[in-house]
């Protein structure tokens, strides 16, 4: 079955500490996927991310990447396939959004390489796909988070990954940046890159996914189209709540959500 | 913040102000290192300085400076400047090396516990006479004890899984002070001329190194040098946070040993060849992060050379202020060095 899919993970558990946060998850992945994952918090999200991208070593289960376990590459190798956006944070305030990107092609060149002529053209066609040529020599510091976030997704795509996975991409951005966000993700999906993002907000990720994932307690209850997961018992067993879809009177075609506290939930 | 004009390409600006403050640095170490030779209780002029270099290279027939002029300038003064200068680069090198270890820009050997092993190493070899009997003995107890302190701190500080500020100067200071009570406890128990040995060992200086000093000091440190140089992508992605560059494929704690290892390695040379020399490795990184920005591929040299300088100009000050003693270089930076810190802590503190 591995063999078909660009990510295939089966069974899997990752332990932190002395307990499993993710337990006997099993999902796939193919090419041009928009994966939301969800879930509340502490569901285990950030972790299982982080597995998929080698970066915590499994307990148990198999991960394996267009047909070969995850556990045969080295850490450079499983880099120039997966890259990894984590959340939004400080880093390195002062390295320039060129530095920061080229940094991204480190799993390509290794150590004592420097770089070569296609390694500053993916490095410049990041910063173009990203809309970062303008601030290209400002520090990551000086930008606002909106920009910030665009570099970070440059650094990854400078690594030309066949699967991007991003931790909460649009939690500090406000409605406009976090729409443009979700639109840059959906084009780079569209050329053939596997996306998994851990989203916070249930609406954005409905609107933007082709596919959510409900993780709770640190397994996959529900796994399908947004339409139907929204729907469904499972994402308001995960999060305590009841959603329904609310159509505007104006415009039938538009959708949105309404969620409401279950009682005793 | 710099703009740049037009068809600049991006990039470009940091990188030549980069290069231009790499150069000027690099003359000001030839300034210092012939200020630094021409001055001190007996003088040359540059000229001298010239006149000599051409004869030492058996260029000219000038008549030479009298027998012990040149022995002074050749064979006391000349090594001793040199091996400032070496020793500089070196100090701040391990401050640039373990700054990123510990992605804290405080880091600093004397702050972490490297130097007072290294000296702990060192007293052990002049207590039990190694250090009078054997040649490489001194340098080598300095390097094994530096090692041992920095896998101590590594230890303590990668078992609290907390990079925070405080928490790694307390643990550098409190396996500091556990090793300078055993090299008390050693010293107390040494006959009285070791002890003066060890107490001037201790404060740091440069006086009397020769020629063999700086070859011994010169084949432990120019090969680190270069093994520094080398990752300077690694320390790069050092600076992302460990999440960050293992996803991007760094295999980070075998890093980390790597670069704890060539600290040692450095703030053993150093410290086995000039004693304690406090706080360039904190102060020369520090002011070039400032000027040229975090990247090791322009900070590494440009620390380096600041280093040098500083320490060059300390042993001058500390031959030339008083014409009756050589004053400790150690004193000398931690005169310069304490204030720095101090200033650094108060900018911190007000954001």
């Amino acid at each position: 079955m591995s063999d078909s899919h660009l990510l295939a993970i089966a069974d899997l558990s990752v332990r932190r500490g002395s307990r499993d946060v993710v337990r006997h998850v099993s999902m796939s992945v193919n090419a041009s996927e928009r994966v939301a994952l969800v879930g509340p918090n502490a569901a285990g999200k950030s972790t299982l991310l982080s597995a998929i991208a080698g970066i915590l070593p499994p307990s148990g289960g198999e991960i394996h990447l267009a047909g070969q376990s995850l556990a045969a590459f080295s850490s450079r190798e499983i880099a120039r396939a997966i890259a990894l956006v984590v959340a939004l944070h400080e880093g390195a305030p002062k390295l320039s959004v060129l530095e920061s990107t080229e940094l991204g092609r480190y799993p390509h060149t290794g150590p004592f390489q420097s770089l070569s002529l296609h390694d500053h053209d993916a490095v410049t066609r990041a910063i173009a796909e990203t809309c970062l040529q303008e601030l290209a020599d400002r520090s990551l510091g000086s930008l606002s988070a909106g920009e910030r976030q665009r570099a970070l997704v440059a650094r990854a795509l400078a690594q030309e990954p066949k699967l991007l996975l991003l931790d909460e991409p649009s939690a500090h951005l406000d409605i406009g940046h976090g729409l443009d966000l979700f639109a840059l993700l959906t084009t780079i999906a569209a050329r053939g890159v596997a996306i998994v993002a851990v989203i916070h907000d249930l609406v954005a990720a409905a609107r933007w996914a082709t596919r959510m994932i409900v993780l709770h307690g640190g397994q996959i209850i529900d796994d399908g189209p947004p339409a139907a997961v929204m729907k469904g018992e499972a994402l308001g067993r995960a999060f305590g709540v009841t959603a329904s879809e609310a159509r505007s009177l104006d415009n039938a075609s538009a959708s949105t959500w309404r969620f409401e506290r279950r009682l005793g939930g | 913040m710099r703009v740049h004009g037009e068809g600049t390409p991006p990039g470009e600006v940091r990188e030549v102000s980069a290069s231009r403050v790499t150069g000027l640095l690099a003359l000001g170490l030839v300034v210092s290192i012939t200020a630094a030779l021409c001055l001190g209780t007996v003088r040359y002029t540059a000229l001298d300085l010239v006149t000599e270099g051409l004869r030492g290279l058996g260029l000219t027939s000038a008549p030479a400076l009298d027998e012990a002029r040149t022995i002074i300038l050749g064979e006391i003064r000349l090594p001793r400047v040199l091996l400032a200068a070496l020793i500089g680069g070196a100090l701040a090198l391990t401050g640039a090396l373990l700054q990123a270890v510990f992605q804290n820009p405080m880091a600093d050997a004397s702050l972490l516990g490297v130097g007072s092993g290294a000296a702990l190493g060192a007293v052990i070899a002049v207590k039990l006479g190694w250090s009078f009997d054997i040649f490489l003995a001194l340098p080598a107890a300095a390097f094994a004890g530096a090692l041992g302190a920095a896998l101590i701190v590594y230890l303590v500080a990668e078992n609290m899984r907390s990079s925070s500020l405080t928490s790694l100067i307390l643990t550098g200071l409190a396996v500091s002070a556990f090793l300078s009570g055993v090299t008390s406890i050693v010293l107390i128990a040494s006959e009285e001329f070791r002890v003066r040995t060890v107490f001037f060992w201790l404060a740091g200086g440069l006086e009397g190194r020769g020629y063999v000093h700086l070859g011994l000091a010169g084949a432990l440190i120019v090969p680190a040098c270069l093994a520094a140089a080398t990752l300077h992508r690694p320390l790069d992605l050092l600076l992302l946070g460990d999440t960050e560059a293992r996803a991007l494929g760094l295999n980070v704690p075998r890093m980390r040993l790597v670069l704890l290892a060539l600290a040692a390695l450095l703030s053993g040379a150093t410290t086995s060849i000039a004693g304690s020399v406090p706080f360039v490795g904190l102060m020369a990184p520090h002011a070039m992060r400032g000027l040229v920005g975090p990247r090791s591929s322009r900070l590494l040299p440009a620390a380096f050379l600041a280093g040098a300088i500083l320490v060059v100009l300390s042993d001058l000050a500390a031959r030339a202020i008083s014409d009756r003693y050589d004053l400790p270089l150690g004193a000398i930076t931690s005169l310069s060095g304490a204030p720095y810190l101090i200033h650094i802590l108060r900018r911190t503190e007000r954001g």
